[in-house]
């Protein structure tokens, strides 16, 4: 991680954490907006804090890490890309894909933490195997859609990136099913109240995964283009899409 | 908790020219068979292995005094990626390319070196993997195949199954008990035994399918020289699972299903189908983002990190895939349909063969204990 990448998490990390979910906006805007957060993707040109979209996958990540109430990557990218416009969707799908990685390795991070305290039939919950084996599944869905939303922020900051974002979106929105089933089935009945922070987290992946285009609509519009490619063209697509001197 | 931390990937600037090269050499040398094509890297063509050796296309980051070409870890990947996605057949030197020559650079003595090295570059050796045998599977440590001391030699008594590839391979790299009455882990040997040893015979198992790629291996009153020792004596555990690693990252742990997906795509075009065009999309985004893993873990091995859990994830993952697609694709398609005729076939074969993907390397539930491990359960 580049320097400037490592202070921006500096900053936003406990920042978020203390605003969590709850803090009302009236409270919360003010200080992000003294971060210059708000303001992340405008150029310095214009003012901003001139931040490309692997600052954008941090911030987002964090945001959805800690559950940030205020909807700060919509808008940081409400400055950059009109609502309505289909850039805006895009743009907010990969911002939905960077809260969901974010979310998920929190939401592994209570469960695992869970299991390790809680005792059942004498030992920690977390030594049983059947409980480690989901936990593992769970652990691979996290681990995929934080590398499809870093590909897709990549992707962003090379220019051209529908292909990445569809992939980040669908990629994300699969990889909740697993997430939120797993860290509730785990928890037992603590994850289903209102004291218990799970919610936070769950609760947005299950909004966050009808935003910004559905399982149904990224499949297809990813699955069209790549279909009106043809099959010969689908690997060296792939390939060009990382190889230095294609891009 | 983050547990898969991910580095963009900076690839080489020589992959296009390379990538081109494979393509070329396929296109001339490969199988056109597409059910051939499908899980190729158990495919073994001798004579496509020595083209890719003379090409300069394996032991590619092995210093050139063993033959090698002195290229870096991902221009090695670009060129396997290239190779299985194109279902080239190179199932004889896999095995040898991959991890026998990496470990034998690393652990082997001059003479084995020199032996066995340059030839596996030159795509002329070939070598088999010696874990598992009948009382042996999950429970790796429990292997009871032998190597007792006599003088200068050593003698190794005992078998192996499941043993991919041994009826074409050169050598085996055998992890045996070296250490009479030792238990687990403790006191474990690797040796480099040479096929042709007397004393060593090879009997085909015959898969599902009716096709013959592992073997039983047995071993009796098999004497080595001293210098078939690889590494360190006891220490065979932990060489062993280092070289695991190797075997787990590799792109040909999402990719045997590859020209399966390519056959739907195929399939799709012009046909304006909500539900094939899904699934094309979701096969599709899965497939970038397993790339985007498998290479992670290779840069990874590049800066000489151990990347041995995130490359249990890729493995679970892409196998995962790798198994899936057959079973989505005839849940999608009408194979009645005569023009869904090469895409049934490759489905079919598949269907079959799919079952070995969550086996061979490690059973599902063995990795993901091991990523347990990783998550601080274990
Ligand atoms: C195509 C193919 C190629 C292979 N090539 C080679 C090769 O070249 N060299 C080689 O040495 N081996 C090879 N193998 C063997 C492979 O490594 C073993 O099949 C594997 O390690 C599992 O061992 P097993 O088959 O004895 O199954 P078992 O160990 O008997 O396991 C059976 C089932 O029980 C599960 N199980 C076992 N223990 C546990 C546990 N503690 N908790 C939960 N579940 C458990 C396993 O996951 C599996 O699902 C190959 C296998 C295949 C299918």
């Amino acid at each position: 991680m580049s320097d400037t990448r490592r202070m921006l998490a500096e900053m936003a990390d406990p920042l978020f954490a203390e605003l969590g979910p709850d803090a009302p906006s009236e409270r919360a805007l003010p200080q992000l907006e003294e971060l210059g957060l708000p303001l992340l993707l405008v150029p310095e040109a214009k003012g901003g804090f001139g931040g490309d979209w692997l600052d954008a996958l941090i911030v987002f990540r964090l945001a959805g890490y800690h559950a940030l109430g205020v909807d700060l990557p919509a808008i940081a990218v409400g400055k950059v890309a009109g609502a309505g416009e289909e850039q805006h969707q895009s743009l907010m799908a990969f911002a939905r894909a960077a809260q969901i990685a974010g979310a998920l390795d929190a939401a592994l991070g209570l469960a695992v933490g869970y299991v390790n305290e809680r005792e059942q039939f004498g030992r920690p919950l977390g030594k049983f195997q059947a409980v480690q084996q989901s936990l593992a599944t769970f652990a691979c869905e996290a681990a995929a859609a934080n590398c499809a939303a870093m590909g897709a922020a990549q992707a962003l900051n090379r220019g051209a990136a529908q292909f990445e974002i569809a992939t980040a979106k669908l990629r994300a929105n699969r990889a909740v099913e697993i997430g939120t089933t797993v860290a509730h089935q785990v928890h037992g009945a603590i994850g289903f109240t209102q004291e218990y922070a799970l919610h936070h987290l769950t609760r947005r992946l299950w909004q966050w995964r009808s935003e910004y285009g559905n399982d149904a609509h990224w499949s297809r519009r990813l699955g069209s283009a790549v279909t009106a490619r043809g099959a010969d063209r689908f690997w060296p697509d792939l390939t060009a899409r990382t190889d230095p001197a294609c891009r | 908790m983050q547990t898969f931390v991910t580095e963009p990937v900076d690839w080489p600037d020589t992959a296009p020219a390379l990538r081109e090269q494979v393509r070329a050499l396929v296109a001339e040398h490969g199988e056109r068979d597409p059910v051939r094509r499908a899980n190729s890297w158990t495919k073994a063509a001798p004579q496509f292995s020595r083209k890719l050796g003379e090409a300069g296309l394996l032991g590619m980051t092995w210093p050139t005094e063993y033959g090698g070409h002195e290229r870096s870890q991902l221009e090695r990947y670009v060129v396997i990626e290239e190779l299985l996605a194109a279902g080239a057949p190179v199932g004889a030197h896999w095995i040898a390319d991959r991890q026998s020559g990496p470990l034998l650079l690393r652990l082997g003595n001059e003479e084995l070196k020199r032996r066995w090295v340059p030839a596996i570059a030159r795509g002329e050796a070939y070598a088999c993997i010696g874990l598992s045998e009948p009382g042996s599977g999950s429970d790796l440590a429990s292997v009871r195949t032998t190597a007792r001391r006599d003088g200068d030699e050593w003698i190794i008594e005992g078998q192996k199954v499941w043993t991919t590839g041994a009826h074409v391979s050169h050598f085996m790299i055998a992890l045996v008990r070296s250490e009479a009455g030792s238990e687990r882990q403790a006191g474990l040997s690797q040796f480099v035994i040479p096929m042709d040893a007397p004393g060593v015979s090879v009997k085909p198992i015959i898969d599902l399918t009716g096709a013959h790629e592992f073997n039983e291996v047995f071993f009796e009153d098999v004497r080595l020289p001293a210098s078939a020792l690889l590494g360190t004596e006891g220490e065979g555990w932990k060489q062993a699972t280092a070289e695991l690693s190797l075997e787990r990252s590799g792109p040909e742990r999402y990719l045997s299903s590859m020209v399966l997906f390519l056959e739907l795509v195929r399939h799709a075009q012009g046909k304006d189908d909500p539900v094939l065009a899904q699934l094309v999309g979701r096969l599709a985004a899965e497939a970038w983002t397993l790339r985007l893993m498998s290479a992670s873990v290779a840069a990874k091995l590049a800066r000489g990190e151990d990347p041995a859990l995130e490359a249990t994830m890729v493995k679970d993952l892409g196998n995962s895939y790798e198994q899936a697609i057959p079973q989505l694709v005839q849940a999608a398609v009408d194979f009645g349909d005569a023009e869904a005729e090469v895409l049934r076939a490759v489905c079919f074969y598949l269907l079959q063969v799919s079952p070995s993907f969550s086996l061979r390397g490690g059973t599902r539930e063995i990795i993901k204990g091991i990523i347990a491990r990783g998550l601080g359960l274990r």
